[in-house]
Formats: C-alpha cells, structure tokens, sequence
C-alpha cells in the first residue's frame, strides 16, 4: 500500500511535469524561439559569398511598386531619393534609395545588402526613427514585393544583379561569447582603447563623443546613445540581444563614419563590446508596439529620516528605483518641436518631514548655453516651414538647456480627473511649473495657459542643490518644502494623494526655448506614507492562528486513532 | 508563456483545450488502470486542480481577470470535492493520504507534516502582509473617445461650417461636383501619378500635410503608432481601426482636427489631449485634404447622414 502510494506521488508529479512541458512546446513553437534558434545556426554555417539575387519579377514589381506609392513614397519620395514630402521635418531623415547605402546589413562595409537584411528592416522598422514596423500592416508577400520594387527601381547607383561589381560577403558570428561580468570588463576595455569607440561614443557611451558629424550625404548623424538599446535602428525590436550589436561593429554602418571592425577586432572582442553595450542599457519592459520602454505611470517618492541628500550619487537616491518617462516633442502650439533630442527622462523622489526632492537625469550630448543676444530672440522663435532646409544640429548653442516639473495649482480642490492643460495651464486652473536652467536660474511660475507668459512667483522656496552636465548627461535635483505660505499658487504635497507631475526638457543646442521642448504626458507623483503598524501585527496574527489550527488538527486526527 | 493563441478565435480554442485536457485525463486514467497502476484519488484530484489553474491562468489569452480564476478554481475545487467523495469508498481513499501525513504514519509522512506545519502560517503571513501593505497603482481615469460635437465648427478665420450640411470640398468628380462615390473609384490609384485625376491630387495633397504635421503621432500607417505616441495619454487616435474615422461623419472628424483637444467637452479630457487645434497651423483646405487622405489611405468611408 505505502509503495503504492509513493509511486503514485511520483507518476503523478511527472504527469503535471509532463503537461507544463508540453504548454511550453506550444508557446515557444507558436513565439517563434525554436524558429529563431535554427535561424541562428544557419547563420553561423554561412558560406563565404553569397549568391547574388537575379532579376525580380514583372509582377512582384507592378505589386510592389503598388506598396510603394501608398505606404512609402510620403517619406522617401516618388523617385526613392529620401524627399518625400514629409523628410524636411525628419532627423534622422529618410532612406535616398537611389546609391545603394543602406545601415542594417549582413555584408561586408561597402557591400549592398543582402535581399533579407532589407525585408528585415521594412518587418521590424527602424526604432528611433519614423520609420514603424510593417508587420502586421503589409502581408510577407508585400513585403517582399516592396523590396523587390526598391532595390530594382529606386536603387539607381548599382545592381543588385551585377556579377562584375556587386559580392555579398555574409559577416561571420563566430562563436558566441556569453555575457558575463568578465566578457563585459573585456568589451568596456576594448570600447575605451583598442576599438576606439569610445572617440564618437564619448566615456560613458552616451554619444556625445563627437556630436557634429556628416552622414555621406552631408547630413548631421550623431553617435548613438548607448544608453538606449531601445532606440538602436538595426535593433529588430529585439533591444537586448547582443547579436544586433554584434552585427552592427563587424559590417559597419555604411553612409556613415562607423567603420566595420571585422578587420580590427576579433570575434571574441566584438562579442566583448557588444555584451558591454547591452550592459549598458536599463533593463525595461518594452512595449511591443512602441518599441519603446512602457512608460512609470506613478512617481513614487519614499519617506527618508534626516536630510535629503544633494548628491545623487549618495546611497539614498541610489536605492531608488528611477521611473522612466517618455518624452515627445512639443508639437501641439507654434513654435513646435519636430526633431525633439530628449526622447526620456528618468525621476527618482524622496521626502522627508519638511521636503520633497525630485531627481532628473536625462541625456543630452552638450551642455548649452546661450547668449544674451540667442536669448533675446527665445521669444519669437519660428518653426521648421514645411519645404524648408533640412534641419541642422546646431555646432553652436542657440539657447539655455533647461527643465521643469509642472504641478496642477490647487490641486485638492479640482474634480478628479481634470487637470490644468498639459502645456502651462489655463485660465480656469492654473499650473506651478519649477523651471530650472543652465545659468541657475530657478524658481516657480504660474502658468495660465499655452499662449501666456509665465509669471514668477513663490520667495525662493524652490532650489536645485544640484546641476551637473558629466559625459552627455544632465542631473538636476529639484527641492522645495512640502507646505508654502502660498497655497493658492504654490503645490501643496500630502501623503498618500495622488499629485498630477509633468515634465519638460529644453535642448539649448535643439534651438528649444519657450513653448519648443520636449514634454510629457500627465502622470501622479504620490508621496508613499510609512508602512502602517498594522501591516506587521496581522501577518504574526494570521500565522499564530494558523500554527494553532494545525496542532489543533493533528491532535484530533491522534486521538481518533487511538479510540480506534 | 500567455500569448501562445491568436486573440478573436478563443472560444473555439478554448473548447479544443478543454476537450484536450478532458481526453488526455480519460485516455491517461484508463491506460494507467489496464496496467493496474491507477493514480490514488488525492493525486488525480490535485492533478486536475493544478490542470485547471494552468489552463486559467496561462493558457487562455486574452488573460482574464483574477477575480475570474479564483471564482473559476472554487467551483472547480467544490466539484472534484463532489467528485471524490460521491461514494465511501472514493472518500476514503481520497483521504488517506491527508490522514496519513496528518497522523504522522511514516517517517517520510512525518517529514511532509512538519514542511506543512512551518509553510502553511509562513503562506498565511505572506498574504497577510500583501493585502494589508498599501500599494500604490496608477489612478484609473476613463475617457469618452468620440464625445458630442456642436452644431457648427467656427474656425478662427471666421468662417463657419455646420457640421450637418458641410461636405467635404476636394471630395469632387473630375468636372469638381461633389461625389460619394469617387472614392470608390480610385482605391488603388497611384497619388503620384502624373495624370492623377483631380481627386487623386488632392488625396496627395493631403497626404503631404498628413506626413508633415500629423505622422509624428498617428504613425506613418495612421495606426495611431507615430514616433511620438509612446509619450503621450491618451494615445493618438488608430484611424485604421474600424472605431474611429470609419464611424464617423467626415464634419466630425473636421471639428475634431480644427479644434483638437482645446475644443474637447470636459468628459473628452481637453487637458491632457495633445491634438492641435489645427485651425492654428492648416487652413481649412488643407485640413480637408488631409482628412481625404486619411478615408483613402486607411480604404475607410466617411459615416453619411442617412
């Protein structure tokens, strides 16, 4: 009987084993993994040359070409020359088509890519651009079709089909070097000193090496953030997988000044670097739609004992968790931000008994600060016309970097959900921004609405005890008191209430200034109250009754038996 | 796991896994009792409890509420509870094994009881303290998408549009009359064609102004998915989706680019909308043409009043 009951347990647990093995079969069978893991091996097997591809079809190209003047054309233009209507409002702008240079490649620095490098690119898009993921939207076959159009019409340059000029030289994996806190170590050394990465990609990677740079065609390129995985062009939606970094050092990026490293590196000192690199990306949730982290709805600001710390390297800033905020550009009222550079800011907040402190830490790759000449003009600054040039990046600053945190006026009193309008308020409810800039200005303002001035308010209860520009970064430590004399104008902070938070982030060099910046959507900052009392008691409660129950129990299953 | 089936088709998915579970548990039974090894009433009836929560909790998708599940897991509990004690003898060889481990019958018994004794208060504790700490989640603030539009749009040029009668002025046959139809006739078109009928070069008139001002958020396939939209709640309008401009009068649509979210009613959130009032950057053609461009491009036709 025992032995029974003892093989009986294992069965059954192999049986549930068993099944959760087989829903797992199912997942990774129908998410692709299996798919993607013999895509892999095929790559690391990869013949010297590839073949190059012969001449698209009649048909493939009429449908094709069909894709093309309904989906395409807006951006890269009817001749596939990168000016379509919508291109001088874009940075990075659209592909020109017509040389053959394309980024997200397979093939040797030079080479033209191979025929699913470029199907890759239109299914999984180009995040950090404008350029969306097409899957879902246009069929593999129109896919494919599309490609076929673009690399036989628009590519004017060279042929795809041209034995005497064109080679398709498939980069070679190598074996794949596992991340670990020793590869990371290796590839930080190789990034600092041997690859030279870090000349454009500057100390600490966030691009801001050598932020003036022209792409081939005379446009500005700036290094990538490496901070940003998410944003990477080549990162096909899949942010944290080292291959695409792997891929993007050893072909190079062509049409811009990053070279390829296969000559110059070994496989293991790419794999090196590009582990580095993922390293240096906070681990987020991605939205798989966005290709964008998901946004921290709720700014959670944690009680300390004693002084908030001004240094935000001090372990009471540290333990926090930084909530992410995605950033658009303003582009709702004149002057409007087409080509916004701060795409994300990162806030921590703490309180104490007397304060509340907020920490922003955004990137931006120069410290800017304007004249008092550039300053002048802030006001009246005008937007990108429609047809106008193409916008250049600024080797000089037009104006302050600057931000802010704007708060609802009054906010206890407003009837849930409305809020003052996102940009400064209006005539009913008006907004306490903090505003902060470069000079060290800072200070409260009153906004009334998105075409009135800001009106400074408050005695100075706003500081910023810290503004540090350090390897193409801002960090700036807001702080004022929790309750003011002013309750009408000033944000009065309770715990535990949901208080509306919204920010915004001027980039001097960006020529923001005004009603030009980058900014936020709503969100709630909530002062998070002590762990109540009562939170400790009733879980010692609850497992004291429990323990009682149990020997309860037994004891009564023990006597049973022995009236029996 | 979580995404392994395609959302729109559960149902029948969901009655091919029930039906497979089913099968896999008779066939299982039946070949495991012709061996003479039958699996012990507490071990089946476990067995089917943890099948069923697998199935809730992470096969069904699109997932549903937890509330569900544990409603579900107790009629399921209180049916394998009839399940085995249908008769005296399934009863007791259902609780043997529980009676066992409580009287300590073995060593081995003796071990389990004494996991148990320390795991069950340390659980208890455990969700205790998750219920009583307090959490702080993001408030939930419903929005009316299409609220009520007025009578008539006055744009800021003065001129007035009465959202009954206007009628979109490019959406016109080739001798410039107003047609329903014309749409229809140019579905597939090339806008760049350079013997593109008239309405044909106003769609891609339109589609010029959509791609200079509004991609930035309503995405380059006017999915609502543009590079900006990841910043912004609400979330930019998915006129591809057959809620939207598919629904909608092409005035309505008018009134809503004109005015954007300054001229939303309190209950369409006009604070937090980051929808220009276009009237400030397109004069009115231009944001009749872009509307035109967005019923072409997306293969949608405007509601009409009949």
């Amino acid at each position: 009987m025992k032995g029974i009951a003892k093989g009986g347990k294992k069965r059954a647990a192999v049986l549930v084993g068993l099944g959760v093995a087989g829903l797992i079969g199912v997942g990774m069978l129908s998410s692709g993994w299996i798919a993607g893991a013999q895509a892999q091996e095929k790559a690391a097997e990869a013949p010297k040359t590839l073949a190059l591809p012969g001449k698209a079809a009649a048909e493939d190209l009429e449908a094709g070409k069909s894709v093309y003047f309904r989906k395409c054309v807006w951006c890269h233009g009817p001749e596939g020359a990168g000016d379509g209507p919508g291109a001088d409002r874009l940075l990075p702008r659209p592909r020109n088509f017509n040389q053959g240079t394309f980024k997200v490649r397979h093939t040797a620095s030079g080479e033209l890519p191979t025929l699913d490098d470029l199907f890759d690119t239109v299914t999984h898009g180009l995040p950090g651009s404008a350029m969306p993921s097409w899957e879902g939207i246009l069929t593999d076959k129109q896919r494919r079709q599309v490609v076929e159009f673009v690399r036989t019409e628009l590519i004017k340059d060279r042929d795809f089909t041209d034995q005497e000029t064109e080679t398709l030289t498939p980069i070679s994996f190598g074996k794949q070097v596992p991340t670990s806190k020793e590869s990371i170590e290796r590839g930080k050394e190789v990034f600092m000193n041997k690859g030279k990465c870090v000349e454009c990609h500057g100390p600490e990677a966030r691009g801001d090496g050598n932020a003036t740079q022209k792409d081939e065609w005379g446009f500005p390129i700036r290094p990538a953030d490496l901070h940003k995985c998410w944003n990477f062009r080549g990162n096909r939606r899949d942010p944290y997988n080292p291959a695409n970094i792997f891929r993007e050092v050893s072909t190079g990026l062509n049409g811009t000044p990053m070279p390829s490293f296969a000559d110059a590196l070994t496989d293991e000192q790419r794999w090196d670097v590009a582990n580095f690199v993922i390293s240096l990306c906070p681990k987020k949730q991605i939205d798989t739609q966005t290709t964008k982290p998901l946004n921290d709805f709720v700014i959670r600001a944690k009680f300390v004992e004693g002084d908030i710390s001004g240094n935000p390297d001090d372990p009471q800033w540290q333990e926090r968790e930084a909530n992410y905020i995605g950033l658009g550009g303003q582009i709702t009222h004149k002057p409007r931000n087409f080509v916004r550079q701060v795409d994300d800011v990162w806030v921590r907040a703490l309180y104490n008994g007397n304060e509340v402190a907020y920490l922003l830490e955004w990137d931006d790759r120069n410290k800017s600060v304007g004249t008092p000449e550039s300053m002048a003009k802030a006001v009246s600054y005008e937007e990108t016309p429609p047809a106008g040039q193409p916008i250049a990046l600024r080797e000089n600053p037009e104006f302050h970097d600057a931000a802010a945190i704007q708060f609802p006026m009054k906010w206890e009193s407003l009837n849930a959900p409305e809020k003052p309008r996102f940009i400064f308020g209006d005539a009913k409810n008006g907004a306490d921004l903090w505003k902060w800039e470069v000079d060290g200005k800072v200070g409260a303002f009153t906004g009334t609405g998105w075409d009135q001035e800001l009106v400074a308010h408050g005695k100075g209860e706003v500081t910023t005890p810290f503004a540090e520009h350090k390897d193409g970064q801002w960090r700036v430590i807001f702080k004022r008191p929790l309750a003011t004399e002013d309750k009408e104008k000033d944000v009065q902070f309770v715990t535990g209430k949901y208080i509306p938070t919204l920010l915004m982030v001027w980039d001097g060099h960006n020529g923001d200034a005004g009603r030009k910046m980058s900014i936020s959507s709503w969100y709630h900052t909530i002062l998070e109250p002590p762990i109540p009392t009562k939170a400790y008691i009733y879980p010692v409660f609850a497992a004291v009754f429990m323990i009682g129950l149990q020997f309860w129990v037994v004891s009564k299953v023990k006597n049973g038996k022995k009236k029996k | 796991m979580g995404k392994i089936w395609i959302p729109g088709v559960m149902p029948i998915e969901l009655l091919l896994i029930l039906t497979a579970v089913f099968f896999a548990f008779v066939i299982g039974g039946w070949v495991l009792k012709k061996q003479g090894r039958s699996i012990p009433k507490f071990w089946q009836a476990l067995l089917i409890w943890v099948a069923a929560y697998i199935v809730l909790r992470y096969v069904l998708f699109p997932p549903i509420p937890s509330a569900l599940i544990k409603t579900y897991m107790g009629l399921i509990t209180l049916v394998v509870f009839l399940l085995v004690s249908s008769d005296e003898e399934s009863w007791t060889e259902f609780k043997r094994p529980i009676m066992d481990t409580l009287g300590g019958a073995t060593p081995t018994h003796r071990g389990v009881r004494t996991v148990t004794m320390v795991a069950l208060p340390a659980l208890m504790a455990w969700g205790t303290w998750s219920t009583v700490v307090p959490k702080f989640e993001e408030p939930i603030e419903l929005r009316t998408v299409h609220p009520a539009p007025p009578a008539s749009v006055k744009l800021n040029t003065g001129k007035t549009f009465t959202l009954q009668t206007a009628q979109n002025p490019f959406r016109v046959d080739e001798s410039g009359n107003y047609s329903q139809n014309i749409q229809q006739e140019h579905v597939n078109d090339n806008p760049f064609d350079p013997n593109a009928s008239k309405y044909m070069q106003y769609v891609r008139e339109g589609g010029a102004i959509f791609f200079q001002n509004c991609h930035f958020c309503h995405g380059d396939n006017l999915n609502g998915r543009g590079m900006f939209a990841f910043a912004f709640n609400p979330i930019p309008a998915d006129f591809s989706d057959p809620g939207t401009i598919a629904q909608l009068q092409e005035t309505f649509v008018f009134w809503r680019v004109a005015k954007g979210g300054l001229g939303l009613p309190r209950e369409g959130f006009p604070w937090a909308s980051v929808m220009p009032p276009w009237e400030q950057h397109l004069t009115a053609d231009e944001m009749w043409k872009a509307i035109l461009f967005e019923y072409w491009h997306t293969g949608f036709y405007p509601r009409t009043w009949d």
